[in-house]
């Protein structure tokens, strides 16, 4: 849940990255972290926390400030989660109080049971906390892109942009750093956007 | 880079053995050795209803999280946790670089004594795995690997001649 602190004039959004294992979201944030502009204050320590293997354990933390927004210094604080089965309860853990969501999917032809399984575990896991997708801002990244077995994007919207409500979604490739300011610059466009209409409606 | 030295039988032996002993010696519930992935290597002790698996991932969660508040806060690495319960209390005992023993245990039963025992315990799967990593120093285990969702690859028809 978004935090505004009146009295240090600051909003707190927090960001999820979710995706199947190994498709790329600790790749996202080591991408954004090394190569986004920012003041030094404004752009905080990755701090991962991960196997020998540099498979994420528990989660990967990025916190990013941006411009002020109405006022107040607005503060993302990006998350990814480990993709295993094994750390299911792990990412309950980290989807808590989540604003927005990245869903990372791997483009790769053999990993489509694995990222329409991760989402619906997504799903399922936001259920177990009371909340609701339809609730949540959400964007898809199509990554990997760059590999020859990337299935065309038209078939991973087919399979996990098929609902009521289609979201953005980009292609990209992490590794390069193709696509994933896109992704990241629309999720925080939602997420200010969803907050500053929510904000204009209770002051009305 | 492996999580675990490369382990055969004899070592899943001496580790059981060790972990039996402690469990009997000591009183506690429940011993698992974990590696540093959370994967269950090997337990010991009466499990019961226990969700060992979630146990054993957040276990190593929550280490990797204190080791990192150490950091921040310039201290040592952190070697032992301990969690208080009403009923059970877990402690969390580093074994060298290898993972982790995870003890649950009765909390009328005092952590400090379990602590005690857990000592020698330790020193012997250390040693253990310390062996097993002389053995074959090039090779490992990282449990993380296997993909747990993905059983594709374990059996397949053969293919017809």
């Amino acid at each position: 849940m978004a935090l505004i602190n009146q009295a240090t004039k600051e909003i707190q959004l927090k960001i999820v990255y979710y995706g199947p294992p190994q498709g790329g979201k600790t790749t996202n944030l080591e991408k954004v972290h090394a190569e986004v502009e920012a003041a030094p204050e404004a752009k905080g320590k990755l701090t991962s926390l991960a196997t020998n293997s540099d498979r994420t354990l528990f989660f990967d933390f990025l916190p990013l400030e941006t411009t002020v927004v109405r006022g107040y210094k607005t503060k993302f604080q990006l998350f990814t989660v480990p993709g295993q089965v094994i750390y299911n309860t792990t990412r309950q853990l980290v989807l808590r109080g989540v604003d927005g969501l990245v869903f990372v999917a791997d483009s790769q032809y053999e990993k489509m049971e694995e990222n329409v399984q991760t989402f619906a575990n997504m799903i399922q896991n936001l259920e177990t906390l009371n909340q609701n997708l339809i609730n949540i801002p959400y964007v898809l990244q199509y990554n990997k892109r760059d590999l020859p077995n990337a299935a065309p994007a038209e078939y991973l919207d087919f399979l996990l942009n098929n609902r009521d409500i289609q979201v953005p979604s980009f292609s990209s490739s992490a590794v390069k750093g193709e696509g994933v300011f896109e992704t990241l610059n629309m999720i925080t466009r939602m997420l200010l956007h969803k907050l500053l209409t929510e904000s204009g409606r209770k002051a009305a | 880079m492996f999580t675990l030295p490369l382990l055969i039988n004899e070592d899943i032996a001496v580790v059981d053995t060790a972990l039996g002993e402690f469990v009997a010696v000591s009183g506690a519930r429940l011993a698992l050795f974990i590696d540093c992935g959370g994967f269950i290597v090997t337990q010991q002790g009466e499990a019961g209803e226990l969700d060992t698996t979630t146990l054993g991932a957040l276990a190593a969660n929550n280490f990797a999280a204190t080791q990192a508040i150490a950091k921040i806060i310039d201290d040592h690495p952190v070697t032992s946790l301990y969690q208080e319960g009403e009923e059970h209390s877990l402690l969390i005992v580093s074994v060298r670089d290898f993972g982790f023993l995870a003890i649950v245990f009765a909390s009328e039963l005092g952590v400090g004594s379990v602590k005690y025992f857990a000592q020698d315990t330790v020193a012997r799967i250390g040693v253990q795995l310390v062996a097993a990593h002389t053995r074959a120093p090039d090779e490992g285990l990282d449990l993380a690997t296997l993909n747990l969702a993905d059983t594709g690859p374990l059996f397949r028809r053969r293919a017809a001649p």
